[in-house]
């Protein structure tokens, strides 16, 4: 989550002469980020913006307190003096007269309710210092007593409501669980139909008054009319808020805080900050005491570790004396029983902080990641895993050079685009991507498509998985091969595809299948591990020692035959037929180079005579051809 | 000088050239004599200068016969040019290349190989595992509760199918991180040092992010692995990658199956970390890593007590694209099948 803050509320805080640079860059180093630092006018005084991520687990840092908190800390480290300062409360009011209030609680939804009642408020809008401030933290003012809670909110990281006291019945609020389908209407005026098991606020007479920690309701939301006010804070169970505010799409910043479960010590100063500001910005008069129920404060946690195993962890050992001051500084209380260390954690890190793990993650951090050396590893080997990575490797550099252009298509395509059982997604993003290929084909066509302008012949092919679901469990990841020719010779393309085979060892040639497509476009595919079965080394063929002799011979061929299969008949009819090319095609009339070569003599006349008349004979008998 | 003298002094002029052509041997020779009359300082430019300041009348008759004499004079240069080039053995150098024409392998093919090689340099294994996964190798054995509000990073597609009785509902991996425990089960004992690399899928399409895009994910396990080993393996990745300009810097970070964690940033190739519109504050946010949390190594059925391990994962296309040079603007050009894009590398 990223918070606005701005550089002088900050220094309400924080004591430094760290310019906003410095701050920016050194708590990045160990803490939350600053992504941005921006320059800002405000009543013509020079200001700065920070934009902050935080992680989802320093719910602790999301505030401009906590920021301040955790720059105490860490700019120090670097030679900085920085202290961090008290925040400016009222003391909790004891009046004479309290209006009544009550809350009747559920312990498992929500953990601690703190509030208090006011009125007589003189000022219904705020001052500009407040809007400035709220403003840059991307909140918009409203009213003095609604801009109050934003304002401990993102000062304390504490959300707030606050409801027209007038508005709820016998002054009781009853919480309770949502059923499915039970309506609330926001203060912006918006109806949720509630999915069931939401922590609600009800009235005496069983209405919806609030849906808590995520949105105030329009049935009792404060307005110019409102007389008396009560500031209400919340401790909520936080996995039940998440789930509320995602499934309804409600994602206020009070939502995303308090399903990060915020620290419900902070209950009581968020309510006494609350009502300095009220006395400070609207004079308000407080009308009750604090009406607060926390039947079981949260226990202080210890954690228990060790001094090597944090030194094996950081690979360089940080003194004890030192771990102790880092420690102490964010707020834990350390204690050293020899090398055993027992580490408290403050209820502001309870829910974040656990195992001996985050207890050296706080040190390192704080040392700083930049403060620990850079070892390469040492250690035996692994044993090798089974890939077919290098065989994949040596197919596409084969095809690239023949030409082979290599193509990355989406393996998420349209339900046109699928052919037979495929995978459906639950959330895709569009129905051109709802299901997982189980084929490359048209992928393959619409990646030729993108080029449709282009006249020279081109190659595109891919490795990829495509999916086949089985009856049960995991579908079958599958790597495919495949390939689109366009303004291709079929016997150019097929001979690229001949030639990768043979390179990469195997025998056979049959086995990818080249088809057409339309004139001069031809497609193939084949399985990735069936080529990696065949595949082998090939070996040395010794090299001629006699000379062959060459010649062309040309048969007419009668229609249909197929031509692969005369090329061969002639290169098996005799062993002294060592090699056969089709030299060239003229209507019917096929013309094949034929190389008569011996590995023990040098062959006559006669001998080649021999084999010429086996060659024919055979072409003759077999196809019905005729030598031209 | 009068008009008579200047057209005196070029028909001298012409005569004096066309003496001293004749015996030009070679083409430096004839290219002196070419600056000896019509360079910058050639004796006909300067004559041209001179009757500049003449009266426009004498000016224009003066000029048609200058220009004839210039164009004499090119005119004997160029024959006697290729008179001397017929003699010697004249090729033409200069003609235009026919460009060969070869395959290209694709950027993504062009840089997994190259990170799998830096890697295989530091003993690390190269792995593969489904990208149709349970969601418990991609979350809740690494860490994620069900609830977990981190899992709102990982915006996942979810598929069609019957859940698995112990693994959960069906999904498209949204991080290479499944990896890790499915390595653990594979190899059921450390060491395990290993670098899976593949197809992941997330919601989401921007100028820079593909529903469909790439990992690295890296798993060391042993005994005694430090945060310490973990800088080492990343410096020498970028320095092998990115070359040692590139510096790095380590930020504390939230995984939940790291503790602790952090994320690497590497600055700025645009402004070298002074602070741009393209970077934060002058860094680039590189890769997430940090120490395997106990509850990771235990899911995957490796004792925590005796073994320690740190994990880290970036985008293929992000340390691609951070690479200088390179300036594809938008991330879905990567992923074009347009034969002028994919044939420039």
């Amino acid at each position: 989550m990223n918070i606005q803050i701005l550089d002088s509320w900050l220094r309400d805080y924080l004591n430094t002469k760290a310019n906003s640079q410095k701050i920016a860059k050194y708590i990045s180093l160990c803490g939350p980020t600053f992504d941005r630092v921006r320059p800002i006018k405000i009543g013509g005084k020079r200001d700065w913006v920070y934009d902050i991520e935080i992680t989802s687990n320093r719910v602790d840092a999301m505030s401009v307190y906590g920021i301040a908190r955790e720059a105490s800390v860490i700019l120090p480290q670097f030679r900085i003096n920085a202290n961090l300062q008290k925040i400016k409360i009222s003391i909790p009011p004891k009046p004479k007269k309290s209006l009544p209030f009550k809350v009747i609680a559920n312990k498992k939804l929500v953990y601690r309710t703190t509030a208090v009642i006011v009125g007589d408020i003189k000022n219904w809008e705020s001052p500009d210092w407040v809007k400035d401030r709220l403003n840059a933290a991307g909140v918009r003012s409203l009213n003095s007593v609604v801009d109050i809670t934003n304002y401990v909110m993102i000062e304390l990281g504490q959300p707030m409501h606050v409801f027209d006291y007038n508005k709820i019945r016998n002054a009781t609020i009853i919480i309770r669980e949502s059923r499915r389908g039970e309506k609330i209407t926001s203060f912006d005026d918006k109806t949720y139909s509630l999915p069931g098991g939401d922590i609600i606020f009800k009235s005496t007479d069983n209405k919806i008054i609030d849906l808590p920690g995520i949105i105030g309701t329009k049935n009792s939301v404060v307005d110019k009319n409102t007389k008396r006010f009560i500031f209400f804070v919340d401790n909520n169970n936080a996995a039940k808020i998440r789930k509320t505010s995602m499934s309804l799409g409600i994602r206020t910043v009070a939502a995303t805080l308090n399903e990060k479960n915020v620290d419900p010590e902070l209950g009581m100063t968020a309510i006494l900050r609350a009502l300095y500001l009220v006395k400070k910005i609207c004079q308000g008069q407080i009308l009750s005491k604090i009406y607060d129920n926390y039947p079981d404060p949260i226990k202080s946690k210890t954690v228990q570790t060790t001094h090597e195993f944090i030194s094996n962890r950081l690979g360089i050992e940080i003194s004890k004396i030192q771990t102790t001051k880092i420690l102490d500084s964010l707020g834990f209380k350390p204690s050293w029983s020899g090398e055993n260390l027992s580490v408290t954690v403050p209820s502001f890190r309870n829910f974040d902080v656990a195992i001996p793990e985050d207890i050296v993650e706080e040190i390192a951090r704080i040392y700083g990641y930049h403060n620990l050396p850079s070892i390469l590893l040492s250690g035996e080997l692994p044993e090798n895993y089974s890939g077919s990575f290098k065989f994949e490797e040596k197919i596409k550099n084969l095809l690239v050079n023949y030409g082979g252009i290599e193509v990355y298509t989406s393996s998420l395509v349209s339900k046109e685009k699928i052919k037979g059982k495929a995978l459906k997604l639950k959330n895709p993003l569009g129905s051109d991507s709802e299901y997982l290929r189980n084929s490359l084909k048209h992928s393959l066509i619409d990646a030729a498509k993108q080029n449709k302008g282009e006249v020279k012949p081109f190659h595109l092919f891919e490795i990829a998985n495509v999916y086949l679901p089985l009856k049960k469990g995991l579908p079958e990841e599958k790597m495919i091969l495949a390939g689109i020719f366009v303004n291709f010779s079929f016997r150019k393309a097929k001979g690229i595809i001949e030639s990768a085979i043979s390179d990469l060892g195997i025998k056979s040639t049959k086995l990818v299948k080249i088809r057409k497509m339309s004139n001069n476009n031809y497609y193939y595919e084949v399985e990735v591990n069936a080529l990696r079965k065949l595949s082998g080394i090939n070996s040395y063929v010794p090299l001629a020692k006699y000379p062959a002799q060459v010649e062309d011979i040309s048969f007419v061929l009668p229609d249909k035959t197929e031509s692969g299969d005369v090329y061969e008949k002639i290169k098996s009819v005799d062993s002294n037929v060592r090699k056969v090319e089709l030299a060239k095609i003229y209507n019917n009339s096929y013309t094949f180079r034929i190389w008569y070569q011996s590995p023990i003599k040098t062959l006559n006349n006669q001998e080649v005579e021999k084999i010429r008349n086996k060659v024919t004979k055979a072409v003759e008998s077999t196809f019905g051809a005729k030598v031209k | 000088m009068p008009y008579l003298n200047i057209q005196k002094t070029l028909v001298t002029l012409r005569n004096e050239f066309t003496a001293q052509i004749v015996d030009a041997k070679d083409l430096p020779e004839l290219e002196e004599l070419r600056i000896a009359y019509l360079g910058r300082n050639g004796k006909l430019t300067l004559l041209i200068r001179e009757i500049s300041n003449l009266p426009p009348e004498m000016k224009k008759k003066l000029g048609i016969l200058i220009n004839e004499t210039k164009s004499t004079l090119n005119n004997l240069i160029i024959s006697k040019k290729n008179e001397l080039k017929k003699k010697g053995d004249w090729f033409d150098y200069s003609i235009p290349g026919i460009r060969a024409e070869r395959g290209h392998l694709h950027l993504i093919t062009q840089a997994i190989e190259e990170i799998s090689s830096i890697f295989s340099q530091i003993g690390f294994t190269r792995v593969r595992y489904p990208e149709v996964e349970w969601d418990w190798f991609a979350f809740e054995g690494l860490n994620f509760g069900k609830d977990h509000p981190a899992r709102d990073d990982w915006e996942t597609f979810w598929l069609k199918s019957p859940d698995h009785p112990k693994f959960g509902p069906m999904l498209l991996t949204p991080h290479t991180s499944n990896g890790q425990i499915r390595e653990m089960v594979r190899t059921k004992k450390p060491p395990i040092r290993m670098i899976n690399i593949a197809k992941c899928y997330r919601r989401q399409s921007d100028a820079s992010h593909t529903p469909v895009f790439h990992q690295f994910e890296g798993l060391v396990i042993d005994k005694n692995i430090s945060v310490s080993n973990l800088k080492g393996t990343l410096d020498y990745f970028v320095r092998q990658y990115f070359g040692s300009k590139r510096v790095t810097r380590l930020r504390p970070h939230h995984f939940p199956f790291t503790e602790p964690s952090f994320e690497v940033d590497i600055v700025c190739d645009i402004c070298m970390g002074k602070g741009c519109r393209l970077c934060k504050d002058g860094w680039l946010e590189l890769a997430g890593a940090g120490m395997t949390h106990p509850n990771v190594l235990r899911a995957g059925g490796i004792d925590p007590d005796k073994h320690t391990a740190f994990a880290f994962g970036t985008g293929v296309e992000r340390v691609l694209m951070m690479r200088s040079g390179l300036k594809i603007p938008d991330l879905r050009i990567l992923y074009s099948s347009n034969l002028e894009y994919l044939k420039q590398f």
